[in-house]
């Protein structure tokens, strides 16, 4: 029971990483209509330039945490003309290219990762930093800090962005576009200048979570961004696309798995039974658990 | 023949053919990289019928082939008519699930890979002349049946799921049978070609079947031309043969510049080089030629 207990905190704290990722990525989705594949890739390589900034600042965490959110923002922004470009050529939202478009980012920042820095090897974080102090311990249950911060953190920068869409009127322009983009228009909502706070919102949220992540895990490596992506392309589908109550759900949901399996399974195995799961519910509802919401 | 001309010829024809594997499917908008995992299973089986079996290499191709096409059968039961982010989600988790299956299989060597595998005819010379032979034979195959697929009923009626689902579906066509049958072909070419790309090298490593070939195969079919088979054709060739003009330093960051290239013809040139228009005209050209020799 103690280890079923220990792993339901771990994994509380590993899926509210989920959660924030899923958000950033579904938000991207509805106001700027791209599938960003490579969103988790922008936020390894901010956790590389927090990395960069914390060796040579003398382990400065706020300007880490700053050049972590200015890095993501920074990537998204200068994105965002090739994703409108290609939709523009195409006359129409084209999701599929869009995806594709992204992939191709996202190989550009995997392999930039794995040339340009620590000479492709995992880079570490300061052990000061990493988040492993118990701050409470019972048996085999302990609370790790770096748990309570994520844990912490996803609450409310999630809870920000629900009340940032669903109570001010920004979030209503978000809304409206995600709901139909002619009729937002025709409303006059402004939809680049919308699209593009979507960007920047998203990249916030990235560099938040890469600080997060680093806290949580302690390293990075060039092919993590590649894993995380999947699966939160993967949780995104089975939630359903652009469901972003979904997404809470699922992310958290997929976070417990995670922890469960390793708690009970051989390492190497955990995350393969993730994968599995993954599978099987997406060959099962391909449109996802809670609807799409494009 | 010299080894890096052979190695050029042969490494042409897989990505040739591994890229005509993702182009059947995606003429109804699939994104199929289950194709890389197909290749791996069916790689790594073939290597083990091989090695720890005795069988022929002859013997284990079809073997693969087949292996290749149950799996793509089998999940194109649920997959046939999902949408394209849910089919790429399957490839990619699938990928990791073989790859965790097989770094955890010690029969096939597990982490290490598999070396050693024996020669596929008497003599190196022979060895490569066969291959070359078989590769370029299936080149001739398969690149026959795609011509005659695209220039069919069939054909047509996956250009007509492309543009528009709805309007396929009214029209008669049975969108759900055309992906499975395309993803079927594609998961049997994928097999065979996992066989044949081991004994290549005479050996079998993870490190052959990463996400990496994933994107080396999108940015061939998209530089090229998705619209038509010949746009591989040409790509294949000319994005490998790039890289080997390069200077050692700047070849290393091939994945990079594959995925610039991918990026800027996405932006710049949404169809790729050799887009349908353009094999229409040559068509053209080249019949009105023979019409005046006649």
């Amino acid at each position: 029971m103690q280890v079923f207990l220990a792993q339901v905190i771990n994994g509380l704290s590993l899926g509210s990483i989920y959660v924030l990722l899923v958000t950033g990525f579904n938000l991207l989705l509805l106001v700027a209509m791209i599938i960003h594949f490579a969103y988790p890739q922008v936020v390894v390589f901010s956790m590389y330039i927090a990395w960069v900034v914390l060796r040579y600042t003398n382990n400065s965490v706020p300007l880490a945490v700053l050049a972590s959110v200015g890095a993501s923002v920074a990537i998204n922004l200068a994105s965002a003309p090739l994703f409108q470009k290609i939709m523009k050529n195409r006359e129409e939202v084209d999701i599929n290219s869009t995806m594709v478009v992204s992939m191709g980012i996202g190989m550009i920042i995997t392999d930039v990762l794995s040339h340009g820095f620590n000479k492709g090897l995992p880079i570490s974080f300061p052990r000061q930093l990493v988040g492993d102090v118990a701050l409470f311990r019972v048996g085999l249950i302990s609370l790790l800090s770096g748990q309570v911060i994520s844990l912490a953190v996803g609450v409310l920068a999630v809870s920000g962005v629900f009340l940032l869409l669903y109570k001010t009127r920004q979030g209503r322009a978000f809304r409206a576009i995600a709901e139909d983009p002619a009729g937002a228009r025709l409303v006059g909502i402004p939809l680049l200048s919308t699209g593009l706070s979507s960007y920047a919102l998203s990249g916030v949220l990235g560099g938040l979570i890469a600080v997060l992540l680093a806290l949580m895990l302690g390293y990075a490596s060039p092919g993590l961004g590649e894993q995380v992506a999947h699966k939160v392309l993967g949780v995104s589908i089975i939630a359903g696309l652009g469901n972003l109550p979904g997404g809470l759900v699922v992310g958290l949901a997929l976070g417990i798995l995670e922890a469960l399996c390793q708690g009970y399974l051989p390492g190497s195995w955990s995350n393969a039974i993730a994968f599995v799961v993954l599978l099987v519910v997406i060959l099962a509802k391909p449109r996802g658990l809670f609807g799409i919401k494009l | 023949m010299s080894l890096p001309l052979y190695y050029f010829l042969t490494v042409t024809a897989i990505n040739i053919l591994m890229s005509w594997a993702l182009y059947l499917p995606y003429r109804v908008a699939h994104l199929h990289f289950l194709t890389v995992a197909n290749m791996a299973i069916s790689g790594y089986l073939g290597g083990w019928l091989v090695q720890g079996l005795g069988f022929s290499f002859w013997a284990a191709l079809p073997i693969g082939l087949a292996v290749g096409g149950l799996i793509g059968w089998a999940l194109s039961l649920f997959i046939g008519d999902a949408p394209t982010f849910a089919v790429v989600i399957v490839g990619f988790t699938f990928i990791y699930i073989s790859r965790t299956v097989i770094e955890n299989t010690p029969a096939v060597g597990s982490t290490m890979g598999m070396f050693g595998l024996p020669l596929v005819a008497g003599s190196p010379d022979a060895h490569r002349w066969a291959l070359l032979a078989l590769l370029y034979a299936l080149v001739l195959v398969v690149g026959f049946l795609i011509h005659r697929f695209d220039h069919s009923r069939l054909g047509r009626a996956a250009s007509a799921v492309f543009v528009d689902k709805d309007l396929a579906t009214s029209f008669g066509v049975d969108i759900k049978k055309l992906g499975r049958l395309l993803q079927v072909f594609s998961s049997t070419l994928a097999g065979g070609c996992g066989v044949i790309y081991g004994f290549l090298y005479r050996s079998f490593h993870l490190d052959f079947f990463t996400f990496h070939l994933v994107g080396l195969f999108m940015t061939i079919i998209f530089v090229g031309g998705y619209a038509t088979m010949w746009g591989v054709v040409v790509a294949a060739p000319a994005l490998y043969g790039l890289t080997l003009l390069f200077p050692p330093a700047v070849a290393s960051w091939r994945i990079v510049i594959y995925g610039a290239i991918l990026v800027a013809v996405l932006v710049l040139k949404p169809e790729g080089f050799i887009t349908r228009r353009l094999v229409l005209t040559i068509e053209r050209l080249l019949s009105s030629k023979r019409k005046k020799i006649l």
